[in-house]
């Protein structure tokens, strides 16, 4: 069977090979119009890009001897040049003898407004514009506002309008636009059809604006770019013969793509969203060693060698937008490095970027669980990022838990292996998400502070800790749940609610759900607590209280609990019960009721539930927090 | 290369030497429709050769199979 296929392959080859020949006989016998019939015949045997270039190039040697000639120019953003022989084949393929004009790379402004151009010159039948959307607003991949969306796509909207006009003023020619596409991952991951600044549907509406004016001119056509390019992925992952046998659609390479997307849903439904992304530096950032070559000599730029490094650093700023954190792990001395963070004109990620920075000799592992330990957040919601294979498998063995991507050798594959990672998705972007990088930078200082304070209480106060308690409202809701499926450490109960739940007990009599909020003198840390009370006919049961890890360790949970205190006392509750569940991680919470003044009044299938009398003893707000409270 | 059998075990679950030439979904647990969907796409990887649609719903036993891969050219 093997042989028989090889001989069946050879066998093409060879029919191939024996065209070619025919056709240089023709040609050096000179019979032109039977040479030209045989590259149509080679081309038809090998659709390949190589041979439609040969022959394409063949026939500017031969001369043209066909009728029905059609003048064709391409005026383009970005290098079109290779779809020329394909267009050429085509041509041929429809009886037509085809004359080209490539507009120079990225000159079409000019070529349309000046009348002595060379595309004038050529005088089209047609003209094909193809302006990339990454090149009419080259922000596109960095996070636009949505001021930046709107601007822009006012500004392409002018710009095809001029140059169909301009062009249409000097030219008979049909007009053919591409429609400009978007063709990366959106740094909105799953988000980007519900926000005001998704670029899915900004593409729709700057493609909407193009029809509308286009339709309008007869002169003047749209080419549904993205349909075109989704019927290339299309044809091999969709099977007709798939649906009329068994009434399904994908094939199993468009299925495997499908599962993978669905993933980025799964994951952050079940809590296992990752919080922080760890690099290295050399190899991984830049390309070169910087303790070898220097700040100059790195590969970081906008031309390759480099330009494929600062688009993997601006993928990685994208994150931090939806609140992923990052950190470095690099090998290094701190003084080849720094330079580079700092004044390197061509880094995307500055130093104030990175959450925390680990720049020594030490073993990469242990870098790693100091990082955790600072971030406070666990090691799997790491994700780990080096080049170097041998730190990878270090990684992995040592730690499991973090995520460790295989980075492909080949730098110009970072991005899109980052972004194809379904790990860093929300079902819901807080304000707490969007403002948690430079959070984490504010904590530094607080670092830098603590160290400087004499004593744990005078720290405390020298925070100027503010707090702020409400009942939880209806927009409360999705950073309610998201934090009671994402907080592991301080939890009482970690009972993962999902929205329905939560809007049921916003909405109960019988329940009252309580929301912190926290500011300090570096900055808000915004919703970053909440607590669920039932009441019963002479209890008031405290079904769950969570704390952010951010804010743990300033007492802050004390003030969640005094709330609830003060609003049983006032009903005259005969108890306030606090029940407790422990699990692998809730360690830090266990003595929360204890330390309050609770007993341990008993336990139940794992399930500690703790008392106390609010008509007999005291709760009280630490000295160092202002308290705000609003609503009962 | 695998064999035919070998294919077909391999889609079902079953050991290759429990199939023969009438083997069939009546007497093979597991080839139902959606598992012929699994075994044609099996075959044509493995052989690579894409199978006429009329020939897929040809294909009632491991016989048949054979024969037809034949005709497209496989040494099954």
């Amino acid at each position: 069977m093997e042989e028989q296929r090889d001989h069946r392959k050879k066998g093409a080859d060879d029919e191939v090979e024996a065209q070619r020949l025919v056709y240089r006989e023709l040609k050096a016998s000179g019979r032109t119009a039977e040479a030209h019939a045989a590259l149509n015949r080679l081309v038809e045997l090998d659709p390949s890009g190589g041979t439609a270039t040969f022959a394409h190039r063949e026939r500017a040697k031969l001369g043209e001897v066909g009728e029905r000639p059609v003048r064709i120019a391409i005026l383009s953003s970005y290098v079109l040049d290779p779809l020329v022989p394909f267009l050429d084949v085509e041509c041929r393929r429809a009886g037509l003898t085809p004359a080209f004009y490539v507009a120079p790379f990225n000159q079409y402004t000019q070529e349309v407004l000046n009348p002595s151009s060379g595309l004038y010159a050529f005088g089209p039948e047609i003209v094909f514009v193809a302006l990339d959307l990454e090149d009419l607003f080259p922000g596109v991949r960095r996070v636009p506002s949505v001021d930046d969306l709107a601007k822009s796509r006012a500004e392409i909207r002018g710009t095809v309008a001029g140059l169909v006009r301009e062009l249409h003023a000097r030219s008979t020619a049909l007009i053919v636009v591409h429609e400009p596409t978007f063709t990366g991952s959106s740094p909105h991951g799953i988000l980007d059809n519900r926000r005001g600044d998704g670029l899915s549907r900004w593409t729709e509406d700057v493609n909407r604006d193009l029809a509308e004016d286009l339709g309008a001119q007869a002169h003047a056509f749209l080419l549904p770019l993205r349909q075109v390019l989704g019927r290339a992925g299309n044809e091999r992952g969709q099977s007709r013969k798939l649906f009329y046998m068994a009434r399904m659609r994908h094939t199993d390479g468009a299925l495997r793509e499908l599962a993978s997307y669905s993933m980025r849903y799964v994951k952050p439904l079940k809590g296992l969203t990752r919080k922080c992304v760890v690099v290295d530096l050399d190899g991984t950032l830049w390309g070169g060693v910087v303790g070898e070559v220097g700040p100059d000599g790195i590969q970081l730029g906008p031309a390759a060698p480099g330009i494929e490094f600062v688009d993997f650093q601006e993928a990685l700023l994208n994150l931090t937008k939806r609140g992923i954190l990052l950190a470095v792990c690099s090998k290094n001395n701190p003084d080849d490095v720094m330079p580079v963070l700092r004044e390197h004109k061509h880094m995307v990620l500055r130093e104030e970027h990175f959450a925390a920075v680990r720049i020594n000799w030490r073993n990469k592992a242990e870098n790693l669980r100091e990082i955790a330990e600072e971030l406070n957040i666990g090691l799997d919601s790491f994700v780990f990022l080096d080049d170097n294979p041998v730190e990878r498998e270090l990684i992995r063995q040592m730690l499991p838990q973090v995520l460790t991507i295989e980075l492909p050798r080949d730098a110009s594959q970072y991005r899109s292996t980052l972004e194809s990672l379904s790990d860093f998705e929300l079902l819901a972007l807080t304000k707490e998400d969007e403002q948690r990088a430079s959070q984490y930078q504010a904590n530094r200082q607080r670092q830098a502070l603590e160290l400087s304070s004499g004593s744990l209480e005078d720290y405390l106060h020298s925070l100027e800790i503010r707090a702020e308690i409400a009942r939880a409202e209806g927009h409360h809701v999705p950073r309610l749940v998201q934090m009671l499926n994402k907080t592991n450490q301080f939890n009482t109960t970690t009972r993962r609610y999902q929205t329905p739940e939560i809007e049921r007990f916003v909405a109960s009599p019988d329940h009252r759900v309580y929301v912190l909020e926290v500011a300090d003198r570096f900055g808000e840390h915004g919703l970053v607590g909440s607590a669920i009370v039932r009441r019963e006919r002479d209890a008031w049961r405290i079904d769950n209280v969570l704390l952010s890890c951010r804010v743990m360790g300033l007492s802050v949970e004390t003030v969640l609990l005094k709330r609830i205190y003060d609003a049983a006392r006032l009903h005259d509750a005969a108890r306030l019960v606090g029940e407790f569940i422990p699990t692998a991680k809730n360690g830090p919470t266990a003595d929360f009721y204890r330390r309050h003044g609770f007993q341990l009044a008993g336990e139940v299938d794992g399930a500690q539930a703790w008392t106390l009398d609010p008509r007999v003893d005291r709760i009280e707000d630490p000295a160092w927090i202002a308290v705000k409270t609003t609503g009962e | 290369m695998r064999t035919l059998e070998e294919v077909v075990s391999g889609v079902f679950g079953v050991e290759p030497q429990s199939l023969d030439e009438s083997s069939s979904p009546q007497s093979v647990e597991g080839w139902d429709s959606m598992g012929h969907v699994n075994l044609v796409t099996a075959l044509e990887q493995h052989f690579n050769v894409s199978i006429d649609i009329d020939d897929v719903m040809e294909m009632g036993s491991v016989g048949k199979i054979r024969e037809i891969l034949v005709a497209y050219g496989v040494r099954a």
